[in-house]
């Protein structure tokens, strides 16, 4: 039977997965992995808003004409929720839409990012879970015999 | 200054061919940091690796690009 500190514990991985994905490599910092937080933190932000930078945020980030990289993009949590609130924002305003072929590199760059953050929200779930994995593998030692 | 800031995520760049093609580097360096970063238990041995596996990736890269212009060239 589970008790309180175990049902507290088994709530770490989920919520590292999810602080990954709200900010990449928040998961981690929230686990105690400060420094592989940050450089995690810096690299896909880092990629993420280079991308925004290369094509515009018009021609980078649209979930009308490129579904499935907006999907990779939404990966990537907040950053890919405010470069879609700054596109509305420019679309309401009529600022025209930058060159066609550095936005192709964009959403590369941006699509990436978002692809590299399930890698680490992965990572930050296993890393948050051995806490409750080694008493269960006890367990089942004992359970299921040699 | 300020301005330059403010439409940095607005106005995107006008890129030639060569130039596309060493945006190739960052992404790589990116990738590279990120799987080395997950992967490697010591946070000393990030720097090392990372630089490897981007090399690597570079070179294979440019490596199957320049094959596959070659029987490119062969063929048309």
């Amino acid at each position: 039977m589970a008790n309180s500190s175990e049902a507290t514990f088994s709530l770490r991985g989920p919520l590292a997965g999810f602080f990954s994905w709200v900010l990449p490599g928040l998961g981690h910092l929230f686990i105690g992995e400060r420094a592989r937080g940050i450089v995690l933190l810096v690299t896909i932000v880092g990629t993420f808003w280079s991308g925004v930078a290369i094509g515009g945020v018009r021609n980078t980030v649209d979930p009308k004409e490129r579904k499935l990289w907006f999907m990779a993009q939404m990966c990537a949590g907040s950053n890919a929720i405010g470069a879609v609130m700054l596109n509305q924002r420019l679309e309401k305003s009529s600022t025209p839409r930058g060159p066609y072929l550095s936005s192709e590199i964009a959403v590369h760059f941006t699509g990436v990012a978002g692809l590299l953050n399930i890698l680490v929200i992965l990572d930050a779930i296993g890393r948050a879970e051995p806490v409750t994995a080694a008493p269960r593998s006890r367990q089942r030692s004992t359970t299921n015999g040699p | 200054m300020a301005i330059t800031l403010s439409t940095i995520f607005i106005t995107g760049l006008e890129l030639t061919g060569p130039q596309r093609l060493m945006l190739m580097w960052p992404l790589c360096l990116a990738i590279a940091v990120v799987y080395k970063t997950v992967r490697c238990e010591k946070l000393t041995e990030i720097v090392s690796a990372s630089l490897i596996l981007w090399v690597t990736i570079i070179f294979v890269m440019y490596a199957i690009g320049i094959a596959l212009w070659a029987v490119f060239e062969l063929l048309v």
